[in-house]
């Protein structure tokens, strides 16, 4: 059975190209860059011409302010921890209650020692209030950190003008991004649209290159202590060996993601409003969370009221199709998905998500796929559950006053 | 995470899925007990029912001959709620003896269960008590008498220990006993308790003093985890840190009211347009146009230039105009 991977969010394919990349580097080019002798230098000025293109494409004039890290949770706890620990003198941070865990729990930390958190709600389209974040910026903040786009809804966050708000009432504010999931998926300019952003997280396995690269744009002059201490690499912000085949990864992908970025917006954009449609016509009580908010092209995240999510997607991969869910069974602890309850879905629905994220390799005829088993699966589970009529084909009378929020 | 699930526990979700014959989804008509257990709130819900040949003479010697459920869950909710039922079909059992089945009889049934679902399990076992003690009620049996002790009002009566899961006490009291949890993960796993925000597990009354409670203080304790400090969702309140003026920032706000509604308005109105203030901190005014100046491409310029010259003159020449 062909497998149909819709779960580019949690990680991509690696593409062949950037696998050809790589490998000389594994192989014959496998010198530490930083050695004296001869056959090192090709290894060092490899690492400087990808450090350069991929610095190039976030319209980074100076590719010293990309640091190479080892995934986009070291590059957000290093951007988090380090802002808070070269600001001493100030003890607020500002981020969003639908941020990643690794910006998210490392915030949480902040608050345990003694930070004041701000963490600012979203509505029911997922979208923040310009307005609250204007009012928790105060004379103690010393960073705000809100991600680009969310990785379970692919809803996006106004960070131009956040992060335009924020050096206008004090340019000694650090504003950190977390844009694992837009880098590839939405322009980005930092010497333009980004311009007032002083770090932007990002990862290289999102974007069709191996797990285990990470970079943080860090703007010349960011008050930011490094993490990982002990070497001179990344001009002593991130100390270690670098890891040469995995940054020549990174930077083709990035190359190949500006390529396709256009695919991205028009083709992708495409399938997924095609997979939104198409379910929304045949399966009753369904909602699309995050619809009303400008959202990433390659991601939807459906609720099926009155089943849970687990066992859709074990119908799913019986099916060889491949996605995710924020349904309490499949995140590891007992509580269902901290970013739908943030978005305030009603409990009969946010058991039932399922979130399919597509990439370029997604085709049309995986979307029909999805389209043709999808329903059906939907509606067996129903007709396990004691909450639906299986002769009307709808909740039950008592269990329709559970949705107290409908589309 | 993988599924783990064996290979029966696979089978019987398929089944039931799929409508098998002999698997045994779905509801009874005018059933002679029916009972239920868990909500759709806490991720997972079942609703239990079976059939009896009623004994002509004495009620106690009824047998059940057909049970189904309707479950709201996971895979292993669904294969669970399946177990049960075909356990039931494999004996001939009075609903009394039924209650003998307990969650470790489908766990074994299922051919084993990753410990973090044993929950499903339970609730199996627990929808099934709550159906005879429905058949008990329809059929004049008085349970209590038999010996029997079904505790179905002590979810209603007890404290709430587990907000999350809304878990009483005395629930929690007899599951750590019946179940033998030595430990707050094996309370979680068996039936949700302190599984989602955790502030339950070492408060006064919590979970683990429960566990003291039962099972005595003297063995070593378990390593806790730490108590989360912070609430997500709403905002903290902001510190006030204006710097000397002398005007309070009420005053100050005030007379900067006061300029926009004289000068800067009536200039803004005349084109259709209008400002709104969205926040003042010091000597930043925070504001965003309105009607037909918002959305013009000028509009930054015109709140730069004009808005924040006016304030300039009017009330202090350290005004700066953020424009949102």
């Amino acid at each position: 059975m062909k497998t149909i991977y819709t779960d580019n969010n949690a990680t991509t394919a690696v593409a062949p190209e950037v696998y050809e990349a790589m490998i000389p580097y594994l192989t014959a080019n496998y010198f530490n860059p930083s050695s004296m002798y001869e056959p090192a230098r090709a290894t060092a000025d490899a690492l400087t011409d990808a450090r350069k293109t991929i610095a190039g494409h976030l319209g980074v004039a100076d590719p010293k302010q990309i640091l190479l890290t080892s995934c986009a949770s070291e590059s957000n706890n290093t951007a988090i921890f380090g802002a808070a620990k070269a600001n001493p003198n100030r003890r607020h941070v500002i981020t969003t209650a639908v941020e990643h865990p690794a910006v998210l729990e490392v915030c949480k930390d902040l608050a345990r020692s003694g930070f004041r958190v701000t963490f600012l709600p979203v509505d029911t389209d997922g979208n923040l209030s310009v307005e609250d974040f204007i009012r928790a910026l105060d004379a103690d903040t010393l960073l705000v950190t809100i991600m680009h786009a969310n990785n379970e809804t692919g809803v996006v966050f106004p960070i131009e003008q956040l992060s335009r708000l924020t050096k206008e009432t004090d340019p000694s504010i650090v504003f950190h991004t977390d844009a694992t999931q837009s880098v590839g998926k939405l322009p980005i300019d930092l010497n333009g649209n980004f311009r007032h952003v002083d770090l932007l997280s990002f990862s290289g396995h999102k974007l069709h290159a191996p797990k285990g690269i990470g970079a943080l744009y860090m703007k010349r002059g960011t008050p930011c202590r490094p993490l990982l201490i002990g070497g001179h690499q990344e001009g002593g912000r991130r100390a270690g060996t670098e890891n040469v085949p995995y940054i020549i990864a990174l930077a083709k992908a990035v190359e190949l993601a500006t390529e396709h970025i256009e695919d991205e917006q028009t083709r992708i954009r495409a399938l997924r409003d095609k997979l939104e449609q198409r379910l929304e016509d045949v399966i009753p009580h369904v909602q699309i969370n995050g619809k009303g908010a400008q959202r990433l092209p390659n991601t939807s995240n459906i609720s099926c009221h009155f089943i849970e999510g687990e066992g859709m997607l074990f119908e799913l991969s019986q099916n060889g199709i491949c996605a995710s869910s924020g349904s309490a069974c499949t995140s590891g602890s007992l509580e269902p998905s901290h970013v739908l309850i943030a978005l305030n879905v009603p409990f009969t629905a946010v058991h039932g998500s399922i979130r399919f994220s597509f990439s370029r390799y997604n085709t049309d005829e995986d979307v029909d796929r999805i389209v043709e088993v999808f329903p059906e699966i939907v509606a067996n589970l129903r007709k396990l559950s004691p909450y639906w009529d299986n002769e009307t084909n709808s909740p039950r009378p008592e269990a329709d006053g559970l949705v107290w929020r409908t589309q | 995470m993988a599924w783990q699930y064996s290979e029966k526990t696979k089978q019987l979700f398929m089944d039931a899925v799929h409508g098998k014959p002999g698997s045994h989804l779905g509801e009874i008509e005018d059933p002679d007990g029916v009972g239920e257990h868990g909500s759709i709130a806490c991720g997972d819900a079942m609703q239990f029912a079976f059939r009896v040949k009623r004994h002509a003479t004495d009620p106690t010697k009824d047998v059940i001959t057909e049970a189904k459920y309707l479950t709201f869950g996971c895979t292993s909710a669904i294969a669970a709620s399946e177990a049960l039922c075909a356990i039931i079909d494999q004996g001939e059992y009075t609903p009394i003896e039924a209650l003998k089945i307990s969650n470790q009889d489908i766990v074994e049934f299922l051919e084993g269960l990753p410990s973090q679902k044993i929950h499903c399990s339970v609730m199996g076992a627990e929808a099934l008590e709550a159906a005879v003690f429905n058949w008990a009620q329809r059929r004049g049996v008085d349970l209590e008498n038999l010996g029997v002790d079904l505790h179905t009002d002590e979810q209603d009566e007890g404290r709430i220990v587990c907000k999350c899961f809304s878990i009483s006490e005395p629930y929690l009291r007899r599951k750590i006993k019946e179940l033998n949890l030595r430990t707050i993960p094996d309370i979680t796993a068996a039936v949700k308790a302190g599984g989602a925000c955790m502030s339950c597990h070492h408060v006064p009354g919590g979970l683990q003093d429960l566990l003291d409670e039962t099972w005595g203080t003297d063995k070593e304790r378990p390593q806790g985890e730490p108590v989360m400090v912070t609430s997500i969702g709403g905002l903290s309140t902001p510190q006030p840190a204006r710097r000397e003026s002398e005007l309070s920032p009420y005053q100050f706000g005030k007379k900067i009211e006061h300029a926009m509604d004289e000068y800067v308005r009536p200039m803004l109105q005349k084109d259709g347009g209008d400002l709104e203030i969205i926040d003042i901190k010091e000597m930043l005014i925070y504001c965003k146009l309105a009607g037909a100046c918002a959305g013009c491409a000028g509009a930054n310029q015109t709140l730069k230039m004009m808005v924040e010259q006016t304030l300039k003159e009017m009330v202090d020449e350290r005004v700066r105009v953020v424009a949102v």
